[in-house]
Formats: structure tokens, sequence, C-alpha cells
């Protein structure tokens, strides 16, 4: 059992470094697990593990030390559970019902309008899973390409590759419901 | 024949911008990379229309953001403090 001091200086550290994150990773989880039960367990499955490992944490980079948890807590959750065809099987209906507040955006943050961001959605639910990751990611989660590249477990370049290739698959979209010009040159 | 030139030198700076344009709107360049894309895009339309078009990609796929619950955002809040008060985390697990 800790001492009074190892135990208060354990909780200052969660709170200092944990708290701050709670938001964050509920984002994150909602885009690992695409559920928010799911994703619900995955933030107290992560935050567990952190309370535990704490005192092991040397403070530098809290975010990227809690999301490399939670991608090893959602690997756990995945071998003991069920596999991703749950993930694989959604409808761009199913995904877009899930949040309703996506499809009333404020007009005074939409440019070129309310089918744009439409098209956005819908070639977002249509790319392959691990590019549709990546622009959730970084581009929803506001995470850096370092820390995507930390809960996915694959290299920075290879991050900044899938994102940019689907947002390129994205902007073809666009072109060709007439939202976005032609590409004058590649 | 000069005109010629100065479209030869347009067309290659872009194709130097394009690569470049996604990384450099998340801010993920280094500084010299960032000032020569910027400098090219005061003067370039094409490269200009690019970035207008990923800059709203992004902004779309931003305004998703808000799609957690706040209801469970509070839970686990609650979870999490919980737990920062060195409180049972079972405990706090099961109360959330």
């Amino acid at each position: 059992m800790p001492a009074i001091g190892e135990e208060k200086r354990r909780e200052d550290a969660f709170a200092c470094y944990v708290l701050p994150e709670v938001a964050v990773l509920a984002r994150v989880a909602r885009s690992l697990t695409h559920n928010g039960a799911d994703a619900e367990d995955l933030v107290q499955e992560t935050l567990l593990s952190a309370f535990r490992a704490i005192d092991r944490f040397d403070g530098a980079h809290p975010r990227a030390w809690l999301l490399t948890i939670m991608r090893n807590a959602e690997l756990k959750r995945h071998r003991r559970r069920r596999p991703r065809l749950l993930y694989e099987g959604e409808t761009v209906e199913s995904w877009s019902a899930t949040d309703p507040d996506s499809a009333c955006a404020s007009p005074e943050q939409v440019v070129v309008g309310r089918e744009f961001d439409a098209v956005v959605a819908q070639s977002l639910a249509a790319l392959p899973d691990r590019h549709r990751q990546v622009v959730e990611l970084v581009d929803i989660d506001g995470l850096s390409y370092a820390e995507a590249a930390e809960v996915i477990g694959v290299p920075v370049g290879t991050v900044m590759s899938r994102l940019h290739r689907a947002r390129s698959r994205i902007r073809h979209r666009l072109t060709a419901a007439g939202l976005a010009p032609k590409r004058s040159m590649r | 024949m000069k005109k010629m030139w100065k479209g030869a030198i347009s067309r290659m700076r872009c194709m130097r911008t394009m690569p470049v344009l996604q990384s450099y709107l998340d801010g993920n360049v280094d500084e010299a990379t960032a000032r020569r894309v910027a400098a090219h895009l005061e003067d370039c339309l094409r490269c200009g229309l690019e970035v207008e078009v990923y800059s709203e990609i992004k902004s779309a796929l931003a305004e998703q953001r808000d799609a957690v619950d706040q209801g469970a955002l509070d839970r686990l809040q609650h979870f999490a403090a919980h737990l920062a008060a060195g409180e049972d985390p079972a405990a706090g697990k099961n109360g959330s």
C-alpha cells in the first residue's frame, strides 16, 4: 500500500496531466469505436490504466502517453470482443444518424453551403476505413500528425500520406458534384 | 518568348507547391517552405483556389467536432475526478 505522501503525489499528477485531456480522449474514442457506449467504456478503461501507471509517467507529452494507453486498451477490447465487422458494415445513413448535430451547421461557418458539407460528410463515410480514421483523428478530433500516429500505431509519414490521399478523394467528389473547381494541373 | 518563360517558371512553382499544400495548411512544414508557399499563393490563382478548397474541406470536417455527447462527457469527467480524488476506481466506475 503506498504511503500517504505518495498517494497524494499520484492523485495530483493524475489531476494535472490526465483531467485536462478527458474531452480529447472522448472524441478520439468515438472515432475509434463509432459507438457511444463503447467509446465511454474505452475512455474509462484508459483512465483507469492511466491512474495505475501514473507513477511511471515522466510528465512529458501527457496526451501522447494517454493516446498510447488508449490504443492498447482498444486493441485489448478488440481481442476480447467483436472484430471490426460492425465498423465496416456501417452505412452513410447510420453514420449520420448518430450525429444529428452535424446536419445543422451554423450558416456563418459554411462558406460554400450546406451541400458542400453534405458531400464532405458523404465522401468521408465512403472512404476506406484506414483513410477515414486519420481524417477523423486529425481534422475532426484535432490531433496532430504525431498524435494520430500514436493512436493508430503507424509512422507519422503514413498518417500524412493517408490523410492527404483521403482529403484528395473528398476534393475529387466535390469537383464531381460541381462544388469545387477542377484542378488545372497536378 | 519572355511570356513563355514566365509561364514555365510559374508552372514549376505550382508543381513545387501542390505536394506540400496540405501540410502547409496543417502547419506541418518548416519555416522556409511556409514562406515559399505563402509567397507563391499570393501570385498564383490556381494554387490559391486549391488552398481555399482544402481549407473549406477542413472547416466542414471540423464542424463535426461537437459530436461527443455532453452527457457522456460529463460522466467521464466525473469518473476522472473520482480517480483524481483518490476514490476507489471501481466505485467511481459503478457510481458514474
